[in-house]
This record gives C-alpha cells, sequence and structure tokens, in this order.
C-alpha cells in the first residue's frame, strides 16, 4: 500500500513539472523618456513703447466697416479663455455663465455697439464667447471667425506684424505666488526664491524671466519646474512638489483665489505684460471704436469698477489705474 | 487461467540450434509453434529465463502504459483546470480596464453636472471604484505571476482616485483648477495604468490559450501503439517458443491497451475540439466585447473631457474616434445598435458645441430636462454599457464553466488508466505464468 502511495505520489510531482509550476511575471511597461521642456523661442523683434500705441479712439460706425458688419450680423463674436480665474472663467452656480475681468470689457463694447439698434442690447443674443485656447488666438483672428480676442493678450511688437491691437486696458506684470506661510516670513523678491522650485507653463518666457532677475540681483537662482500651464502648476504647488508659482499677476491673482494657503504678496514686478484687446489687422475701424469704449469706461468708472470686483482683493489689494492711451496714436 | 483455443497446426518449427532429426533432411522454418503447449526449442536462453524476462518486458510495459497515458490524461485535466482559472483571471483583468474607463467616463459626467452634483451618478462612481479595487484584489490572490503588476496597478488607481477627489472637491468650489485635476487623472490614467492593463491582457490571453491547447490525443494514441506493438511482440515470442500461437494473459492486456487507448485519444480530441470551439466563440466573444466596453467607456470620457475642457473640443475628438472604430469593429451585432443610439447623440454633440452652443450640448451630454431632441448621451450610453456587460459576463462564465465541466472526466480517465495499467500487468503475469505452468 505504501508503495502505491509513493507511486502515486510519484506520479504527482512528475505530472506537476510537466505541468509548470506557475508563469513568468507580468512584464511592467517600461518607463518613458522624460521630455526635455521647450524653450521659449526668440523674439523677432524688441518691444519699445511705441508697440504699445493703438489707432486714435473713434465712436463712429463706418459705413461698410466691421463695427457695421456686426451690427448687421447681430452678434459680437470674442474668443475668450473659460479657465481664467477671475479673468475668464465659468461659474457652475451661474449656470457654466463665463465671468471675470476680461469678459467685463467684452460686455461693455457689446453693448456699446447695439444699443442704440432697434432691439437694444441683450447679452446672450448680442454677445457671442467663443472658448479658445491661448495658441488658437491669432490665427482665429486672422481668419476672421472671430471679431475680437479678450484673453490675457500681452502686446508686443511680433504680434503687430500679424494683428491689430486695442489701447493698453490693463497693465500686468510678472509676480510669483508663494505659500502664506513664505510671505508670512517676510517674502520680498527674487532673492528669497533661492534654492527653491518655481513652476510656470512649459516653454513661456516667465520662466528665463525670473532666471534673468535673479542674475540681476546677483542671487542663486530658483529651481524651474516647469507644467503644462498655470492651473497645472496650482496642481503641483498644492502638492508640494514646488514652492512658488510665476505668471501675470492676473492668472495669479485667480489661482490665490483658489487656494487659501497661495498668496500674491506685494513685490518689484519681474517684467510688464500690457494687455490688449486683439482684432484682425484690417478691423481698423473696429479697434477705433475699442478704444473709445475703453476710454467710456475710465470715464465712467467701469473700468475701476471690475478691477475692484475681480482682481484686487487677490492682488493683495493693490489699487491700480487704468493705464492711459499710448501716444502718438498709430495712423492707419 | 486456462489457455485458449490453439491456432490450427501450423508446420513444426526446426529452432535453428536443435539438434539434427531423422527423416526427411528438409526443415521449414515457419511462424507457428506446434500446439502442444510445449516449447519447441530451447534456444540460447532457456526457457524459464526467456519467460521471466518476457513478463518483465510485458508488466513494464503496460505499467508504463498505465502511467503514461494516465499523466497525459492528468495533465489535459490540469491544462483544463489552469485554463479556467486564466480564462477567469483573463475576463477579470479586462474587467478592471473597463471598470477603470467606466469610472473615468462617470467622473468626467460628474464634473460637466457641477454645481451640487447627482447622487445617484455619485454612487455610481464610489460602487466603480470599490469594484476596480475588489478585482485588483481578487487578481492578485488568483494568479502569483500578475502580483507586481497588479501593485503597480494599485499605486496609479489610488493616485487617479485622489486626484478625482481633489477635482471634485474644487469643482465643488466652483475652482477651474478642478477641471484641471480632473483632466490630469484622465490622462495619468491613459499614460500610466491603462499600459499596465494592457500588459495584463495580453499576458492573461498567451496564458488562457496556450493552456486550452492542453489536449494531447496524438500523444495517447502513440503510447497506446507502442504498448500494443510491444505487446504483439511479446505474444509472438511466446508463439515461437510455445505451441500456443495465443497467450490469454497478454490478449486481455492487448485489450485493455487498445481500449483505454481508443477511449482516451477519442474522449482528448473531443476536448480539444471543444477548446477550440471555446476559444473561437464564447472566449472570443468576451475578449472582443469587453474590448469594445474598455473603448466605449473611453469614448464617453473624452466627450465629457470635450465638452469640460471647453474650447479645445478637437483635442479629443480624435481619441472619441479612435475608441469608437474599436467599439464598431469589436462590439457583437446584438450592442451595436445601442452603440449607434449613442453615436448619434454624440454626434449632435459636437455639431452643437462646433456651433459654439455649449450649453445645449452639455444639456445632451448629462441628459439634462429639455436638452434638444430629448437626446440623453448619458442614458444611451449606459444602455450600451449594461448590455455589453452582460455578454462579457454571459461568454466568460460560459467559458469556464465548460472547462471546469469537462475536465473531472479527464481526472477520472487518468486514474482509471492507471488501475487499468495495473490490471493489465496482472493479466500478463498471469498470462506467462500460465506458460511456466507448462513447461514444468
Amino acid at each position: 500500500m505504501n508503495r502505491v502511495r509513493a507511486a502515486l505520489a510519484g506520479v504527482g510531482v512528475l505530472a506537476a513539472l510537466l505541468a509548470g509550476c506557475g508563469y513568468d511575471d507580468t512584464p511592467l511597461p517600461e518607463a518613458p523618456e522624460a521630455e526635455s521642456p521647450a524653450q521659449a523661442a526668440d523674439p523677432e523683434c524688441t518691444t519699445v513703447d511705441a508697440d504699445l500705441a493703438s489707432y486714435e479712439p473713434s465712436d463712429v460706425v463706418v459705413p461698410g466697416g466691421k463695427v457695421e458688419e456686426i451690427r448687421d450680423r447681430g452678434r459680437l463674436i470674442v474668443g475668450v479663455s473659460a479657465d481664467t480665474y477671475k479673468m475668464a472663467s465659468a461659474n457652475p452656480e451661474n449656470g457654466n455663465r463665463i465671468e471675470g475681468f476680461d469678459i467685463e470689457f467684452a460686455k461693455a463694447i457689446g453693448r456699446a455697439i447695439f444699443e442704440d439698434t432697434s432691439g437694444g442690447f441683450e447679452l446672450g443674443r448680442n454677445v457671442q464667447f467663443r472658448v479658445i485656447t491661448a495658441a488658437q488666438r491669432i490665427e482665429l483672428l486672422q481668419n476672421g471667425e472671430i471679431d475680437l480676442v479678450v484673453r490675457n493678450f500681452t502686446i508686443n511688437c511680433s504680434r503687430w506684424q500679424d494683428i491689430a491691437f486695442s489701447q493698453v486696458y490693463y497693465d500686468a506684470t510678472q509676480k510669483v505666488l508663494v505659500s502664506k506661510s513664505l510671505a508670512e516670513s517676510g517674502y520680498d523678491g527674487v532673492q528669497d526664491l533661492a534654492g527653491l522650485r518655481v513652476c510656470a507653463p512649459t516653454g513661456s518666457t516667465s520662466l528665463d524671466n525670473v532666471v534673468t532677475a535673479a542674475e540681476r540681483e546677483g542671487v542663486d537662482p530658483p529651481i524651474l519646474e516647469p507644467a503644462a500651464n498655470h492651473t497645472g502648476c496650482l496642481i503641483k504647488f498644492q502638492r508640494g512638489e514646488v514652492d512658488a508659482i510665476t505668471g501675470d499677476d492676473t492668472v495669479l491673482a485667480g489661482l490665490a483665489a483658489q487656494d487659501p494657503y497661495a498668496v500674491v504678496p506685494d513685490q518689484e514686478p519681474l517684467n510688464d505684460e500690457p494687455y490688449g484687446i486683439g482684432a484682425n489687422q484690417d478691423d481698423v475701424d473696429l479697434v477705433r471704436f475699442v478704444n473709445a469704449v475703453l476710454e467710456e469706461m475710465r470715464a465712467d468708472g467701469s473700468w475701476q469698477a471690475a478691477y475692484n470686483r475681480w482682481l484686487k482683493q487677490e492682488l493683495s489689494g493693490v489699487d491700480a489705474i487704468q493705464p492711459p492711451p499710448t501716444q502718438p496714436y498709430r495712423t492707419g | 487461467m486456462t489457455q485458449s483455443a490453439a491456432a490450427p497446426p501450423p508446420p513444426a518449427v526446426q529452432p535453428a540450434t536443435a539438434p539434427a532429426q531423422p527423416g526427411p533432411a528438409k526443415v521449414r522454418r515457419g511462424f507457428w509453434p506446434a500446439p502442444t503447449g510445449k516449447p519447441v526449442g530451447t534456444g540460447i536462453e532457456d526457457t524459464p529465463s526467456l519467460l521471466n524476462r518476457l513478463q518483465i518486458i510485458g508488466m513494464a510495459t503496460v505499467l508504463l502504459f498505465g502511467l503514461l497515458s494516465g499523466l497525459v490524461q492528468y495533465l489535459s485535466y490540469a491544462a483544463d483546470g489552469r485554463a479556467a482559472d486564466d480564462t477567469e483571471q483573463l475576463v477579470r483583468v479586462q474587467e478592471i480596464q473597463s471598470t477603470l474607463l467606466r469610472v473615468d467616463a462617470i467622473a468626467t459626467s460628474l464634473v460637466l453636472i457641477g454645481g451640487e452634483g447627482d447622487r445617484e451618478r455619485e454612487a455610481q462612481y464610489d460602487e466603480a471604484v470599490d469594484r476596480v479595487f475588489q478585482l485588483i484584489a481578487a487578481a492578485a490572490e488568483a494568479q502569483p505571476a500578475d502580483e507586481k503588476a497588479l501593485a503597480a496597478l494599485n499605486v496609479e488607481v489610488n493616485e487617479y482616485a485622489t486626484a478625482i477627489a481633489e477635482a471634485r472637491s474644487n469643482i465643488r468650489q466652483t475652482f477651474p483648477v478642478g477641471a484641471e485635476y480632473l483632466s490630469g487623472a484622465s490622462k495619468a490614467l491613459r499614460d500610466d495604468a491603462l499600459p499596465i492593463l494592457r500588459n495584463l491582457v495580453d499576458a492573461n490571453t498567451e496564458r488562457a490559450e496556450d493552456s486550452m491547447g492542453g489536449q494531447h490525443p496524438f500523444w495517447l494514441l502513440l503510447i497506446g501503439v507502442v504498448a500494443t506493438a510491444v505487446l504483439v511482440w511479446l505474444s509472438i515470442a511466446l508463439a515461437r517458443r510455445f505451441r500456443r500461437y495465443l497467450n490469454t494473459g497478454v490478449a486481455v492486456a492487448a485489450i485493455i491497451v487498445i481500449v483505454t487507448t481508443l477511449v482516451a485519444s477519442i474522449a482528448a480530441w473531443r476536448a480539444d475540439n471543444q477548446n477550440d470551439g471555446l476559444l473561437e466563440n464564447e472566449l472570443r466573444m468576451a475578449v472582443d466585447q469587453a474590448a469594445a466596453r474598455t473603448a466605449g467607456n473611453d469614448a464617453k470620457a473624452n466627450e465629457s473631457l470635450r465638452l469640460i475642457k471647453r474650447g479645445s473640443g478637437a483635442l479629443y475628438e480624435d481619441p472619441w474616434i479612435a475608441a469608437a472604430d474599436v467599439v464598431e469593429d469589436r462590439g457583437d451585432r446584438q450592442v451595436l445598435d445601442e452603440w449607434n443610439a449613442y453615436v448619434a447623440a454624440h454626434q449632435e454633440i459636437v455639431r452643437l458645441d462646433d456651433e459654439d452652443r455649449w450649453g445645449l450640448a452639455v444639456q445632451i451630454a448629462i441628459g439634462a430636462d429639455g436638452a434638444p431632441g430629448g437626446l440623453d448621451s448619458t442614458a444611451a450610453f449606459d444602455t450600451f454599457d449594461e448590455s455589453v456587460a452582460e455578454l462579457v459576463q454571459e461568454n466568460g462564465t460560459a467559458t469556464t464553466d465548460e472547462l471546469r465541466a469537462g475536465r473531472s472526466l479527464a481526472l477520472v480517465g487518468s486514474l482509471l488508466t492507471l488501475i487499468l495499467g495495473m490490471a493489465a500487468a496482472v493479466a500478463v503475469v498471469r498470462g506467462i505464468n500460465d506458460r511456466r505452468k507448462e513447461y514444468a
């Protein structure tokens, strides 16, 4: 009986060996190679004060001009952002309507174009917001799909070669967002960023500017940690992967508003980012009309009201004034 | 045991070594021995030694036959068991993949709903996430070779679930960073978690297919033929030495070997055919429908993402089209009607979004009251998802049930063959003993 058992056990062992005792481990995918961050393109020209000049304001509706075309169409089509908090973002509490500082300008322009028409002005009917990416701004203006772009659009000489701009409607500056604790410990500028990790969108000039500012101050530059966009930087900031974010103060204001532990302390700006409203190069009458609206907003205090409502609190309560038009005006 | 009928009297065989006989000098060498039961020649080996040798060869042959044939059948039994386990694991990892994409589809639609959310949808999300973690734990327990990959997957799913929780929390506070958390989580899911799952699906598909090819009718037949040939040779050797051409014991052993071989080979051949059928039908169906379900949920998530990333819709349409192609290619006819109903709703969403009527597009996507044309993309998709999940479940279960049901016969067969091999050995011993008695 024992022999039989031993034989059966032997058969079992043999069978197990023949059947194979197990499989090879399932392989893990190979880690993809890390992409090297894209460098910001070198500018083709140097922006000087004269590049900030636009056409002289005029509220005259030129026959056969762009403003008349928009009136006839019954809709002003404006390219905007929908995820730049405080500048232009969808508000889920308000039916996902896009709200913010930039939107106030689009509304004012729409009102000025349509308020004298027979039907009067109605935002939903007369202004169509088209959400666009930053990369689409110039292309969509050039091919005429949109009339205007109000989307934190910095005026510079190379862009003037492709499109037209209104006069500066906001003097944005590049600043640094830091944690509340760093601000309270006395953050005083780029010299306090030495050895810290700073985030900005991949390929943006903001990262270069912060390094240049550190070199100018003669201090060690911060460690650069790029992300896909500014909101991606906020995620890195919230996860403790970076210590600071640099960018336009308007954008940083929106980020600070989403995180109670993030602040934009009062500081010396790293760079100037003058914002303008973009239009097609041929639509000079529309640009003049927009400039007239901006002057109207200065006169009636609606610019100040918009700033106070959307940005002031998030920019440490810093007061701001509407920039005066750069003169002499452009001719054309 | 008694001797069986004698053969017709053949001419006497004159052994080559026999001394010269008086009488006619012409001696004819023939096959058949004289029917006397007595050895007809002494040969170079004495008869008891020859009988011992033949007995050992005969016994060893039939015992080896029983062992090898039983072993092959046992291997078939084990292979079918493994095939059932591997198939179950394959269906399980595919369910993880489908459910994970389902989680993403629900998460993205929740973000689209925004505001206070949708309790029912949130419960579906929580349930789907729980299911993913349960499946990962079950899969790790079922297949040790998958443990490392599943551990890596577990980390990715945890990170995804954390990011979605952050996204939901931010979106609830109307912060746009919530959408960034969401799109980042969806991207990481596709970049980091899905490649692990693809490896798991590939590895388990290969294992299941290999295990289902574990039936060996040819080897059973070959072992039987070799054993029979040895027994025939043994009979001839006995017949040459004794005056009876048939040894009942050896003949009984040969019959046992032949019948066992025939039965086992036919059973293995049938099981092999059945496995081929399962592989080509039920299992293929389960695998294809799981792939279609995964791709369908991927498409639905991309639909939501195009609306969440308002203004960047085109970025998400190409992945939608690629996923839809997979559904149309691999989805069964039974579910394609439901898929097409969803596609119609999606096309309307794209049309409206392209015309910048984003609000109306969202109404269709979330099935809001008063959506254009009464369209409800989510409801249409859920109907498809439910049907295709049922098909996966049905065919996966049918495959494993069939594999498990058939395998017990192979186990019985392998034990029976072993016993029959021993019985045949006894028959050989008795047959040879009869000759030994006759010689004595």
